[in-house]
């Protein structure tokens, strides 16, 4: 399929974005916007290796740590947090490098395991470090400016999670179309075949999971400049790897469109739990958000979009 | 006379106490088409498994342009020039036909522009370019071979190995099949193939080797073969029953 | 070397609990494929179960068959309505399946159910033993000679009964026991409603000497899925070799690392073993 339908798309979105940033005066909007943004680059981030690659991550929330923590030890240090994109993304590879590199060669369930494993051990040596703030984590002192990545209005802030999340879906849009996005659907569609056209499973995966390391911890930095405090339950705890998890699911595993659609249905979601339930912690949120996961697994496991694009394949006649 | 493309010596494989392969030897020439056969049970799978690196020998040497290969990672031997087809057919079943071959052409031409470009190619030159945008799940089974066939030579194979490709197939698809495998070996492809149906594998065939009980017995002409006393033996047991190929034989 | 032998009967014993917690696990990979990631919330309802019966003053003797028996029962509900349904559907239906499973539990916990640590008030079994310069409580005692007795029995079951047979069959060869006549959904019923009954004994073992609460089965999971890669997935006897290296390691890393750092050495080992010997210790896969 061209890629012309979905630039426009991605076009479309990025001018109403860009109209609600300079547009909008009310807080609560823009944070909503903010969020829901960031939440998709954190869904897509999740998609190039548990949708794409088939591998299912449950320790998803380092990865947008590591850019948290970046960003927060950039500027504790007097550093322009504009160097966490960097760091934290090299430090986000090379823990998705150590993660994968046993695992991304064999049955899915031992990456999985792995993932959960060291998002354990990240979040124990984070709560547990002096000088990564132990349990009281960091608070940002205040500053203005581009240089400083930071605003006193949030306008700015969508701007940068647009771009962000433009960024993203443009790489997605050019992995459909290159040979590792090939490679990928291969070793997914099946594996001895893949094998014998050369293509070598465990390094295609970790370049795509390096990369959606990456991509989370970009989303991290926005979000510590945003919030200006970061600690372990903020940034590493299971609840978020569960969020993101549950946007990858419910939007459609190895689709597009998928994390940007299940971002939508979790930000709308999360706010009706909170209106009824008054907020996590109670457990509501995770009967529902189990639920979910729940029936898409069993009923429609492609997700939202995945069911889509299954039906319209099959309207065009494909299976003629 | 130039070095053999493909040179397996001793080749030796055992599965616990069981010795599927105990001294195979061979000899594919390059430009050739030759033909593995054997009775059932002689190993012709598992000294196929072993050349094409889906299993590694317990003992002896695969000679591959004259480079050991024997034991490399499975993944890595498209590139060392082989390319190959599965016996039970392999298809990446929600891709289009197009698709899966340009999946094998990625792997000599990596920009995907330039590997849709020779898949087209060789979807022309296998027959399956009408049904390029088909789902490979919605062909029949001879196109799903003829498929299979076309990823394998999308890698720009030096050998080809295929695992009983007219298994299956109509006697008006094995023709088809051979006519394929004719012009596969003009393109400068040599062709190894396992086979059981000697109808279509003897005609066509330039050198034929037999195995049995995981030992070569044979290496020669087809019209050889079955003239062969060892050859009549392993399969047969009975100097009667081989006149029915010995007649189709050239 | 008076601590050194504490903590080497100390390893083992709890290494023995960890064993029947993670033959389930293993068990249900074997016969169908599947890694259940609710596992650890199995354990934690049956902590629950336990503690509740012992509420109502019905002590363990009474208590492990009550519990095991619910657990196999939930087990069967669970296979019919959920898993069987994951089976179907492609790979990684199956992966985030029961990870659905383990949110919704746990949300279930924490909605129905305090947070807090919650214990018996008069615990049973409290009194310290003494074997020569090692010390134990009765109730550590209790749950590895249970534990090990168990694992024993569920051995015996696989091994010598037809279902055990069946169960065997299916994971060696799916295709070849289906042709033979094996009902694969009853088997794959019974042998999820067993796994849970595992950790149905297991987690009512556990309720004598650890705290419950809605969050108490993560790190058993945890531990049981390194346990089960350790030792093969697949093995039972896998499980118990694996299950025994990471009692020791916890509790060894406990002692000379730091309380809260003692899962750390059996995470490091897990990422070890799959590196250097993906089939764990026993395995055939």
């Amino acid at each position: 399929m061209t890629a012309r339908p979905h630039l426009y798309a991605l076009g479309a979105i990025v001018v109403l974005g860009l109209l609600a940033a300079f547009g909008l005066r009310e807080a609560v909007v823009l944070d909503l916007i903010f969020t829901l943004l960031l939440y998709a680059v954190l869904g897509q981030s999740w998609n190039w290796i548990s949708g794409y690659a088939g591998n299912i991550s449950f320790g998803h929330a380092i990865f947008f740590g590591c850019g948290a923590y970046a960003s927060a030890l950039c500027v504790t240090h007097g550093l322009t947090p504009w160097l966490a994109f960097p760091a934290g993304a090299l430090t986000a590879a090379a823990l998705a490098l150590v993660t994968g590199f046993p695992t991304l060669g064999l049955r899915g369930h031992y990456f999985s395991i792995a993932t959960i494993a060291v998002a354990a051990l990240v979040e124990t040596f984070a709560r547990t470090t002096p000088w990564l703030g132990k349990a009281n984590g960091f608070e940002l002192p205040i500053a203005s400016g581009w240089a400083a990545l930071q605003f006193p209005q949030k306008g700015p802030y969508v701007v940068l999670a647009l771009a962000l999340f433009a960024a993203v879906q443009l790489a997605t849009i050019a992995l459909e179309r290159s040979r590792l996005g090939y490679y990928l659907r291969a070793l997914r569609a099946n594996h001895a075949a893949a094998a014998s056209v050369g293509i070598d499973e465990r390094r295609c995966k970790l370049i795509a999971f390096a990369w959606s390391a990456a991509m989370a911890s970009a989303a991290g930095v926005l979000y510590a400049q945003y919030t200006l405090f970061i600690d372990p339950p903020s940034t590493l705890a299971l609840a978020i790897s569960i969020d993101i998890a549950l946007i990858g699911v419910v939007g459609g595993i190895g689709t597009l469109w998928g994390p940007a659609a299940g971002a939508l249905v979790y930000v709308v979601l999360a706010k009706a739990v909170a209106l009824r339930f008054g907020g996590a912690g109670k457990g509501y949120d995770l009967v529902i958000y189990g639920a979910i996961i729940c029936l898409i697994a069993a009923l429609r496991p492609y997700g939202i979009v995945g069911t889509i694009v299954d039906a319209i394949r099959r309207r065009r006649g494909a299976l003629a | 006379m130039s070095e053999p493309l493909l040179q397996v010596r001793g080749l030796a494989k055992r599965f616990g106490s069981l010795r599927a392969l105990d001294g195979v030897d061979l000899d594919v020439a390059e430009g050739s088409l030759t033909g593995l056969i054997g009775p059932n049970g002689a190993g012709k799978s598992t000294a196929f498994a072993c050349i094409a690196g889906a299993e590694k020998p317990s003992a002896g040497s695969v000679c591959f342009r004259g480079r050991e290969i024997a034991g490399t990672a499975y993944h890595r031997v498209a590139a060392l020039g082989i390319g190959r087809t599965y016996q039970l057919v392999q298809t990446f079943a929600d891709m289009t036909v197009l698709e899966a071959v340009t999946t094998g052409a990625l792997l000599r031409r990596p920009r995907l522009r330039d590997a849709v470009a020779h898949a087209q190619e060789v979807l022309a030159f296998v027959g399956l370019a009408e049904k390029r945008y088909r789902l490979g799940r919605a062909l029949t089974i001879a196109d799903k071979k003829r498929l299979e066939v076309a990823r394998a030579l999308a890698t720009e194979p030096a050998l080809l190995l295929l695992d009983e490709v007219m298994a299956g197939l109509t006697p008006a698809e094995c023709a088809e099949a051979v006519e394929l495998l004719r012009r596969i070996l003009a393109r400068g492809v040599t062709v190894l193939m396992v086979e059981h149906v000697m109808e279509v594998l003897m005609p066509i065939a330039e050198h034929v080797v037999v195995i049995a009980a995981g030992k070569t017995i044979f290496s020669g002409s087809a019209a050889g073969a079955v003239r062969d006393p060892a050859v009549i033996a392993a399969y047969l047991g009975s100097p009667l029953e081989h006149s029915e190929i010995a007649e189709r034989t050239p | 070397m008076n601590t050194f032998a504490q903590l080497l009967v100390g390893g083992l014993l709890t290494g023995l609990v960890f064993a029947l917690v993670a033959v389930g696990l293993t068990l249900v990979y074997g016969v169908m494929d599947v890694v259940n990631f609710a596992h650890g919330e199995f354990l934690m309802l049956a902590m629950y179960g336990a503690l509740g019966l012992a509420l109502l003053g019905i002590g363990p003797l009474l208590g492990l068959p009550l519990v095991a028996i619910a657990l196999f029962l939930f087990g069967i509900v669970v296979y019919r309505v959920f898993v069987r349904r994951l089976l179907a559907g492609p790979p990684e239906a199956t992966v985030f399946g029961t990870f659905g499973l383990l949110v919704l539990l746990q949300g279930v916990a924490q909605a129905t159910l305090t947070s807090d640590f919650q214990s018996v008030s008069n615990p049973p079994l409290q009194a310290t033993l003494r074997f020569g310069p090692i010390a134990l409580s009765q109730a550590t005692l209790v749950e590895g000679i249970g534990a090990l007795v168990l694992t024993a029995v569920l051995f015996a079951f696989v091994e010598y009964t037809e279902t055990g047979r069946a169960m065997r069959a299916l994971a060696e060869d799916r295709v070849a026991a289906t042709l033979m006549g094996i009902d694969v959904q009853r088997v794959n019923g019974l042998a999820f409603g067993i796994g849970a009954a595992c950790v149905g004994a297991a987690g009512s073992l556990l309720m004598l000497s650890y705290p419950v609460y809605p969050t108490a089965g993560a790190p058993f999971a945890l531990t049981a899925f390194v346990v089960v890669a350790l030792g093969g997935f697949g093995s039972i006897q896998g499980a118990l070799v694996g299950a025994l290296l990471v009692g020791l390691l916890e509790v060894f890393g406990g002692f000379y690392l730091a309380p809260e750092l003692k899962l750390v050495p059996v995470y490091v080992a897990y990422l070890a073993v799959v590196l250097l010997r993906p089939q764990g210790l026993l395995g055939r896969r």
